[in-house]
């Protein structure tokens, strides 16, 4: 090295042992502290013992000592008290020499630069990780979507599937309604359920030549659970499969039908029913009703109305119930109307009910003859609560004895 | 020297701002702070233990968290008997760092007791380096221990471990 002048030489000494808090350590081969000299308080050593082991009052010299490498650096010591100091190991003769020369002021300034760094990496890192997390969700979130899809799709499969054995099931129920017929008299009917499939089912045939059995029964609710069980009592009625009951009878058709479907062991269900057998050779009308819509019969050129209704419980409602049986018989010229409550429990857009009489009055105030008529007044219905159909099932059948 | 004053080094290594500052200081001193200071070279610190048949004083060199593995100053980990690798179990990449520093000392100065720490276990919910990873460094002769500088949860029981294995 270029040699310096006195002058500067002394000037870095000066400036060194003033800015670098300059301390030193001499340790002899023992490994103990034989001398030590100048800022040794910047660093906390303030008592040392001379002639005792350097390690154990030097603590940070423990595994650097015996010296392997002549001379050593250890650079930015932190030491108790909080200063940092460069440690410079030398060995001269059998003497270790530590000098330790303050760095407090660099090391700061490291600190500063680095932890703005460091603190940057961390967000960056923090960023990344939710990026990724947020990624994770959106691609649950898509999962969970195509996963949603598929079972809407499947979903309206089904639906449809179901609708289209509800549509079958309902024309099923629709193949079961009697044909409407025009000799000796003519019979007639109109028929739509509230949803595919209702609880009104209705029939009339011809229990022998002069015996004509007529009937609609409602069994409460809607949907397939009443459906099939109107179909099932329809079923019963047209086959007249009752043991021991004559079907020219109607009292006895009910008390039986009431034996038979007790709603404790029908899922709950019960049914109204008005039935009644016609004698065409002597205008003999017998009937009986389960609590069911009286029957109409009008006089369609006076207008007047009687309402055929004997008193009894709906059918299943409980057991042993006598139904009463009442006869009259059907003067030329009138029509008897069959129907279910649905036909005439009617709530105007308003929200006021329609009432029985005023059904009546809707009735006979339509003359012509023909299942037109009976629609008209399906039609006027339905304009009068304001929607596309009625609340409940609508059923009519008319015989003009 | 007197038994009584047998001395061991032990250097923490690991990434930056995985905790190792922390353990120290609540090894050392029993305290936590929430404010992370970052370390530049090296802090050094002493804690004596006693142990079942001698007092050992543990001459912990903190090293400054390095990413950088080239980076690292071996002249730290001169004369060292045994290592903490600290990991942040809220950060994968924290572990890479430990293993990569394990190669490189096992390179310098050969076969040395070490403890695998993995610290921040009081955040449960952001923990994310799975049980199967640390089963297969277990199932590799790795100390793998959870730690946790805010609670001290770990703390003592991991220098303890090393500490017994340095001195015997």
């Amino acid at each position: 090295m270029e040699a310096l002048p006195a002058s500067v030489t002394e000037r870095l000494r000066v400036l060194t042992h003033g800015e670098r808090a300059v301390a030193y350590l001499q340790i002899d081969a023992d490994l103990s502290l034989v001398a030590a000299g100048g800022r040794l308080d910047n660093y906390g050593l303030t008592t040392l013992r001379l002639g005792e082991p350097a390690l154990e009052q030097a603590f940070f010299l423990e595994g650097l000592l015996p010296l392997v490498e002549n001379p050593y650096f250890v650079p930015s010591v932190e030491l108790a008290g909080g200063r940092a100091a460069n440690l410079h190991f030398y060995l001269e003769t059998d003497t270790l020499w530590v000098v330790l020369l303050d760095v407090t002021a660099e090391r700061d300034a490291t600190r500063r630069v680095q932890q703005k760094a460091y603190e940057m990496t961390l967000l960056q890192e923090k960023e990344a990780l939710l990026n990724r997390q947020l990624e994770a969700a959106n691609a649950a979130l898509r999962a969970t979507q195509r996963e949603l899809q598929a079972s809407q799709e499947a979903l309206v499969r089904t639906h449809q599937r179901l609708q289209c054995e509800l549509t079958e099931a309902a024309l099923y129920v629709r193949s079961l309604l009697p044909a409407p017929m025009s000799h000796p008299f003519v019979a007639e009917w109109y028929f739509v359920p509230s949803t595919e499939l209702g609880g009104d089912a209705f029939g009339y045939h011809w229990i022998d030549p002069d015996h004509f059995a007529i009937y609609l029964l409602d069994v409460c609710g809607h949907g397939v659970g009443p459906s099939l069980f109107s179909v099932a009592v329809l079923h019963l009625l047209q086959a007249a499969s009752l043991r021991d009951v004559d079907f020219r009878h109607p009292a006895q058709v009910l008390s039986a039908l009431n034996d038979t479907y007790q709603m404790q062991s029908n899922s709950d269900l019960y049914f109204t029913l008005w039935y009644g057998v016609y004698q065409p050779a002597t205008r003999r009308l017998d009937f009986a009703c389960a609590g069911h819509p009286a029957a109409v019969l009008v006089d369609l050129r006076s207008g007047d109305v009687e309402l055929l209704k004997p008193k009894g419980l709906p059918i299943g409602l409980m057991p042993d119930v006598t139904y009463a049986c009442e006869t009259i018989r059907v003067p030329p010229g009138r029509y008897l109307h069959l129907l279910s409550d649905g036909a005439f429990e009617v709530q105007r857009a308003d929200g006021s009910a329609l009432s029985f009489s005023e059904f009546l009055k809707l009735m006979t105030h339509t003359p012509q003859e023909g299942q037109i008529e009976l629609r008209q007044l399906y039609e006027q219905l339905v304009a009068l609560r304001g929607t596309a159909t009625l609340e409940d099932d609508f059923s009519i059948m008319r015989f003009a004895f | 020297m007197s038994a009584a004053a047998l001395q061991k080094k032990i250097c923490m290594l690991g990434g930056f701002s995985v905790g190792k500052t922390s353990l120290v200081k609540r090894y050392v001193q029993s305290i936590f702070s929430e404010n992370y200071l970052t370390t530049v070279g090296v802090k050094v610190d002493k804690k004596s233990i006693e142990l079942s048949d001698r007092l050992v004083s543990l001459i912990l060199w903190d090293l400054a968290g390095e990413d950088d593995i080239a980076s690292l100053r071996m002249s730290y980990l001169r004369g060292a008997a045994g290592y903490i690798l600290v990991a942040d179990g809220t950060r994968p990449s924290t572990l890479e760092v430990a293993l990569s520093l394990r190669q490189r000392v096992e390179a310098d100065c050969g076969p040395l007791p070490f403890v695998l720490l993995l610290n921040k276990i009081d955040l449960t919910h952001q923990w994310s380096i799975g049980d199967a990873e640390l089963k297969q460094l277990q199932d590799n002769g790795w100390r793998v221990r959870r730690s946790s500088a805010r609670t001290g949860e770990g703390v003592e029981d991991a220098f303890r471990d090393l500490a017994i294995r340095v001195a015997g």
